[in-house]
């Protein structure tokens, strides 16, 4: 499914280039010359960009930019559907994450990944926060319940949840569900958490908690977040790329991106006119 | 431009007649969609009307089967007398010579009613004296009707019932002349002489049938032993040693039951009971031969609850007697649900597993999609075709191979090698598999993406969501495609009669011989005994009462097995609901 062009490395522009970066343990993702075809058409042209580790990274962008196909590579979501096609690397700590040798269920492992609509397991709320590791066969009780209550706490919802865990997880509000799904990402103890469009389905208190979540999340977690919602992105992101039709148009800090945009489209999309 | 209109729309006042579009009554009236409600409504109520009338008549006709009605002496004109009890009255077409030997008066009725007269056909019983259980008498040929208290319906082990009187008793060496039915003396002999009898049928049975069982066993030994190693070799010897060793003991216990059993036999002759019909013939009876006797005429409401709910017992928890037309039907319902269980458990597997690959594994193209349309015929396909494939494939084809592997020493006589339990199930689940498989597929797209990929994104293999998050969630629509395959699998008949019901199972599938279940038997069912009293036994008229018992029960029997499933699936959907917006 996945075809890798090992192209020498020559990008069009380098947009990281454009803004200072503040990273100090460096890149954790690269993306380099990717793109990516759903059938006949596509989707992804010539990215090259890095994520930073620990910061918290914002795709913005209209819709049918790319940005989720992108968010969705990172831990090869894509799989799931046919007629795929990649060219360019990702590489995640110098391994090409569309390497044929590439293990998917452990490249999973270190990617936590939180989706737009809430999507708890009709189990108990306990049994949701430690499906990760019961897929991996831990049955130590005392390690379940640590984790379990490290993610809950994490994701700032332990509070609310410590007396209710043997209790569905579908009992629980919208703004709930989507804590428990992020401390489910954050229980397998990844690196790297995705988040796509995490509020989209919330409403404005939900959402305010969860951005806060995020904020608390920054240094002990690479987030990666998709957002539809501007304000959001200047509110949690440190770094933000604007991409369009597909293409990266302009990375870096985020203030930067936002009060002073280098790209004609970036500041007409930032400023409203389009979008 | 944009806000001239914006203007105008606002200054309107609301009440202003705007431009509506008038329609036609007609257009309207389909438009809203009325008729075709109505139709939806009619044809609804068409459904649920035949539904419950069909139920009714069936629980109806079943539940008044076992009231014990009056028996009505009539005397005829020509000073014949017919005792029996009434079943249903007819009306019916006269031939033209009974009508001109018909007296003027009557004559001149029935041609009032242009040919037709009434008559009634009474359950007469007595089967041994007239050679027939019904008779029809006409209304125009009735002297007169009394319904003497004295007289006695009798059910018997044989020849049906009897409707007369009870002239007088034996009871060892004391007589008791024209007892009344509740006569404590003949009451409580006929209970001894009942237990009597259920101590002979056991010896004969259970006890008689554990010696045989036994001495099979040594016979199978040794014949294995001498199919395995030769007949000359030291381990055919050893056999043939420990059966002779053994066989004097075991004939010595089969003499000692033979001989209680004619003891007990013996003693049952000395009791005996002489009946007479209304006519005066006399039979004389052993006392353990009547299973139950009462005066019919003379009960009060408590005797008749007492004989209905003593019926029903015996229906369901005795075997039947006289060719399936009385008794119980112990066995068929065994039978029905076993059959049923073992099914469910081969093809809820079968048809999940099947599904589980078309659905998530298979790369879908056109194979599968040829797979599917094939699955969907199989539904199709007439039953009687399984039953053909189960008996050729499974009875003769696999079974005869087993047979040959396993059980040498029994052949001639087939052990898998013909129609049983086991095929039975496996020809139904055949049967209804595409019925299971259809509904899990169902399921199984139901289940939304986000789950699965939720899931994946844990870093889950597809082996592990499926296992943890697809089944359970699909496991209600699961379920219904099981509840369906059930039904569907109770209430079958056709194929099971090729490949193992049989119109009477001497032995259950599960006893207490090692190895405790044997699949390889033959059994009863609910669906074939219902077909075998209807259509297959003397005399349909008898069986007809039992019909609709049996129908009634096998009803019951599926709605049961039904509710079960539907219990448990209500369970697996309570975990799901939640708001999920």
């Amino acid at each position: 499914m996945s075809e890798v062009v090992d192209a020498p490395v020559k990008p069009a522009f380098e947009p990281a280039s454009l803004h200072p970066m503040r990273g100090e343990d460096g890149e954790i993702i690269q993306i380099r010359q990717f793109n990516l075809w759903y059938g006949a058409s596509q989707a992804l042209f010539d990215n090259n960009f890095s994520i930073e580790r620990g910061l918290v990274t914002a795709l913005i962008g209209p819709s049918g930019c790319g940005k989720s196909t992108l968010l969705r590579c990172f831990n090869r979501m894509n799989d799931l559907i046919d007629n795929l096609r990649v060219t360019g690397k990702i590489v995640l700590d110098n391994a090409d994450i569309f390497a044929p040798n590439i293990d998917v269920i452990a490249l999973r492992k270190r990617m936590g990944m939180v989706f737009q609509k809430p999507n708890p397991f009709p189990m108990s709320i306990y049994e949701n926060v430690v499906y990760p590791l019961r897929i991996d066969g831990v049955r130590s009780k005392s390690r379940l319940d640590e984790t379990c209550e490290r993610a809950l706490k994490d994701a700032g919802l332990w509070d609310e949840a410590k007396d209710r865990l043997e209790s569905s997880a579908l009992g629980l509000s919208g703004g709930q569900q989507q804590r428990l799904c992020i401390a489910r990402a954050i229980a397998g103890d990844p690196e790297v958490l995705l988040l796509d469009e995490p509020c989209s389905a919330l409403d404005p208190i939900a959402t305010a908690k969860i951005e806060e979540l995020i904020d608390e999340l920054r240094g002990k977690y690479t987030v990666i977040i998709v957002t539809h919602n501007m304000q959001q992105a200047v509110r949690v992101s440190d770094n933000t790329a604007f991409m369009y039709l597909g293409r990266l148009i302009e990375y870096g800090d985020t203030n930067t991106v936002f009060e002073n945009p280098q790209r004609p489209r970036t500041h007409d999309y930032v400023t409203g006119r389009f979008g | 431009m944009d806000n001239v209109t914006t203007d105008q729309a606002a200054i309107r006042p609301i009440d202003a007649p705007s431009a509506v579009v008038r329609r036609s009554p007609a257009t309207a009236l389909s438009a809203r969609g009325e008729p075709f409600m109505w139709a939806l409504g009619a044809a609804l109520t068409i459904g649920i009307v035949m539904v419950i009338g069909f139920l009714l008549f069936v629980f109806w006709n079943g539940l008044v089967t076992f009231i014990p009605k009056p028996v009505a002496v009539v005397t005829l004109r020509s000073g014949a007398m017919v005792a029996g009890e009434p079943t249903r009255p007819e009306l019916y077409r006269l031939s033209p010579d009974a009508i001109k030997a018909l007296p003027p008066a009557e004559a001149a009725k029935v041609a009032v009613n242009g040919g037709y007269g009434h008559r009634t056909l009474y359950r007469i019983g007595n089967y041994d004296l007239y050679n027939e259980d019904f008779r029809w008498v006409s209304d125009h040929d009735v002297d007169k009707i009394d319904y003497p208290e004295e007289m006695v319906f009798i059910e018997r082990l044989e020849w049906g019932v009897f409707v007369g009187r009870i002239r007088s008793v034996k009871i060892g060496d004391r007589d008791l002349a024209n007892p009344t039915p509740k006569d404590p003396a003949l009451v409580a002999a006929h209970k001894e002489a009942r237990a009597r009898w259920q101590t002979i049928r056991r010896i004969e049975r259970d006890l008689i049938g554990r010696v045989n069982h036994d001495l099979e066993v040594l016979r199978l030994d040794v014949r294995r032993a001498e199919i395995k190693h030769g007949p000359a070799s030291t381990q055919a010897e050893k056999a043939r040693l420990a059966e002779a060793a053994q066989i004097p003991s075991l004939k010595s216990e089969y003499d000692r039951l033979t001989g209680e059993a004619v003891r007990l036999n013996s003693i049952a002759q000395l009791n005996t009971v002489t009946l007479a019909d209304v006519t005066g013939k006399e039979k004389v009876l052993p006392l353990s031969s009547l299973v139950r006797f009462y005066p019919a005429n003379n009960l009060s409401f408590f005797d008749k609850v007492s004989i209905y709910l003593s019926r029903w017992g015996e229906f369901l928890s005795a075997e039947p007697r006289e060719a399936n037309t009385e008794g119980g039907v112990l066995p068929a319902i065994f039978g029905t649900v076993a059959m049923t269980l073992l099914m469910v458990l081969v093809v809820a597997p079968m048809g999940v597993i099947t599904a589980l690959y078309l659905r998530e594994y298979a790369k879908q193209g056109r194979l599968v999609s040829i797979v599917r349309i094939s699955v969907n015929n199989l539904a199709g396909v007439p039953s009687i075709v399984y039953g053909v494939f189960g008996l050729g494939f499974f009875a003769y084809g696999i079974g005869a191979h087993i047979d040959d592997l396993f059980f040498p020493e029994r052949l001639p006589a087939p052990t898998f090698g013909t129609g049983g339990i086991l095929w039975s199930a496996l020809t139904l689940a055949l049967l209804t598999v595409p019925v299971v498989i259809v509904a899990t597929e169902e399921a199984l797209s139901a289940v939304p993406r986000s789950m699965r990929e939720g899931s994946l994104a844990c870093g889950a293999s597809k082996w592990q969501t499926i296992k943890n998050i697809v089944l359970p969630r699909a496991m209600p629509g699961i379920m219904t495609g099981i509840i369906l395959a059930m039904a569907r699998g109770a209430g079958e008949v056709a194929p099971l009669m090729l490949v193992g019901v049989v119109k009477l199972a001497p032995t259950l599938p599960f006893d207490g011989y090692f190895p405790f279940v044997h699949l390889e038997r033959s059994f009863m069912h609910l669906g074939f005994h219902i077909y075998d009293v209807g259509f297959q036994s003397r005399n349909s008229e008898a069986g007809k009462p039992m019909v609709f018992v049996t129908t009634c029960l096998l009803i019951a029997v599926i709605t049961f097995l039904n509710l079960a499933a539907i219990v448990i699936r209500s369970r697996l959907k309570r975990q799901f609901a939640g708001n999920q917006f």
